[in-house]
């Protein structure tokens, strides 16, 4: 720049000729500031809290951005999304996506704000809220689609990290329980940035895994056997997906979309368990069963087995008892049978006729009591009536009912054909009327009646 | 030959556990509702006291085997044992 100097007197040149220097106008220099931030810069996420928020009537809003050491000047176009507008406040920490630029008129950079999204908590909730209303309208938490886990799973898929507090908890309760589990671990980290991904991936690894065994057997070259053994081992029954307790940042990767689609897609059932009991996760409404903790989790999956430990070791007792009551009432009925038989034997058979002979006896008396005494009843009825009755008038007819029976009588009698002249002649010695004068024989003694007396004769041939 | 679903629990002892379960509780089940003959239930108890063994043996095999699964850059699907004893 300098030539050398001739004395200690030779200032240069002081002023450099007119010729030599570029004015540029304040309009130039500003244009020039502008091109250079928007090349050097451009498009950029900024966070920051807002401050000095103002809405013009022209629909644009102003604001600054600050933190602790410095501030930006913010400019929200009227066409912007009224989503992002309502995210704005004074005091609100924001993440901000837009262009920097240049406001000439002014002479000052600012940030034309494209997007903007809350930062931390907030934000969090809000894109927590987003996703699942989204998932859900898409049938993602559909209750009907949610599949039952295995009685007794022997082979599940674990989805966590290697080093978490929650692979220590799933396999204490497991060991405890002594539920002889097999478990395949996908390891993956379950916080920060990329996790989600590496869940997802994690997930899917397992189900091809699970998968494989399918295509093992299709292919495999070896015995029948032998394939179906490679089956049953890989075969995955469920896969649990879990973490332990932390803060809404640490769980968010299980709240992002790739882990909420792997679970989904997932051909073997999921079972989701995040954080505490409180801790609600995107993850927990995909899965099919969603589980508080890691160790409620290992609950869950172990229940089986669990429980059938218990009533394996309850059964002795239950059958024993199931077959002395069998036994019991086995023995009762035979005493029951023995009575039985004892009233059938023939000597109660005789017994059982006698006493009937006795009640038949005992019957007839009382039959015979019972019509001896309406007999009497009956007798007495007749006296009464008897005793009623005229006896002047009723011997006067009978005196009248004789006469006419004597007359008769009579007329049946023989007197009256001995009358007309007829006789009867019979045997002396006996008595007996003759018939037949052949039945007679010679020295006979005869008597004869006649109307008016009686002729002693004898047969003389 | 036919094979069982879970070859490898026939392998290892006849019938597998959840077989055997699912056989006991209808053996209790059959026995605790009224009016088996006698010799029937003598046979149930002789058969539950059999698969409550087999049961309890399952039981006691039960050990926790723990694999972790790796898939190699070319895509290959690995399982190597995994030792959470030193942690």
């Amino acid at each position: 720049m300098s030539k050398p100097a001739k004395s200690q007197w030779d200032f240069g040149e002081l002023f450099p000729p007119a010729e030599t220097r570029r004015v540029l106008s304040v309009w130039e220099l500003t244009a020039d500031i502008k091109r250079l931030l928007e090349k050097q810069v451009g498009s950029v996420w900024v966070g920051g809290e807002i401050t000095n928020l103002r809405a013009q009537s022209s629909g644009h809003v102003y604001f600054t951005l600050k933190d602790a050491a410095a501030q930006l000047g913010c400019v929200l176009f009227r066409g912007t999304a009224a989503a992002q507008r309502s995210l704005l406040a004074d005091g609100q920490k924001v993440l901000l996506q837009g262009d920097v630029t240049v406001y000439e008129a002014r002479g000052q950079y600012q940030l034309i704000v494209r997007e903007v999204e809350l930062q931390g908590v907030g934000a969090l909730q809000i894109a927590f809220e987003k996703l699942k209303q989204k998932l859900a309208a898409e049938g993602l938490f559909a209750p009907e689609r949610k599949r039952p886990l295995p009685e007794f799973p022997q082979r599940i898929g674990l989805v966590t990290s290697p080093t978490g507090a929650a692979i220590r908890d799933v396999l204490h309760v497991v060991q405890r329980r002594n539920a002889g589990l097999e478990i395949i671990l996908a390891p993956c980290r379950v916080q920060g940035d990329g996790a989600a991904k590496e869940i997802a991936a994690a997930i899917r690894t397992l189900n091809e895994f699970s998968v494989a065994a399918v295509y093992d057997r299709r292919f495999s070259t070896e015995s029948d056997t032998r394939r179906s053994q490679t089956a049953a081992t890989n075969q995955l029954d469920l896969i649990l997906v879990t973490r332990g307790g932390g803060s809404l940042e640490d769980l968010w990767a299980f709240n992002e979309e790739p882990v909420a689609r792997a679970i989904f897609e997932s051909a073997v059932p999921v079972v989701s368990a995040v954080g505490h009991e409180i801790d609600f996760t995107i993850a927990d409404f995909v899965a099919d069963v969603r589980a508080a903790t890691p160790s409620a989790a290992a609950e869950i999956i172990t229940e089986g087995v669990f429980a059938s430990r218990e009533f394996v070791s309850e059964a002795p007792a239950l059958l024993h008892r199931a077959a002395r009551r069998g036994f019991d009432s086995a023995s009762e009925s035979f005493s029951q049978l023995g009575g039985r038989l004892a009233r059938l034997h023939p000597r109660r058979k005789l017994n059982d006729s006698l006493q009937r002979l006795d009640d038949l006896q005992s019957g007839l008396l009382r039959g015979l009591k019972t019509a001896a005494r309406s007999r009497n009843l009956v007798l007495e009825n007749l006296a009464g009536r008897f005793l009623r009755a005229k006896p002047t008038l009723s011997l006067k007819a009978r005196r009248e009912t004789l006469r006419q029976l004597e007359k008769r009588l009579n007329a049946l009698g023989p007197e009256q054909v001995l009358a007309r002249g007829y006789s009867i002649t019979t045997d002396t010695a006996s008595g007996k009327v003759l018939r037949d004068a052949a039945k007679v024989s010679a020295g006979q003694a005869l008597t004869t009646r006649l109307a008016k007396g009686e002729i002693f004769s004898r047969i003389d041939k | 030959m036919s094979k069982p679903a879970k070859a490898g629990d026939a392998a290892r002892g006849g019938l597998p556990f959840e077989e055997a379960l699912k056989k006991l509780e209808g053996v209790v089940e059959a026995m605790e509702a009224d009016d088996l003959p006698l010799e029937t239930l003598l046979a149930r108890y002789e058969e539950g006291a059999r698969l409550v063994k087999i049961c309890q043996e399952k039981l006691a095999e039960a050990e926790v085997k723990i694999q972790q699964l790796e898939k190699t850059a070319a895509g290959e699907l690995k399982l190597k044992p995994l030792d959470l004893a030193g942690e």
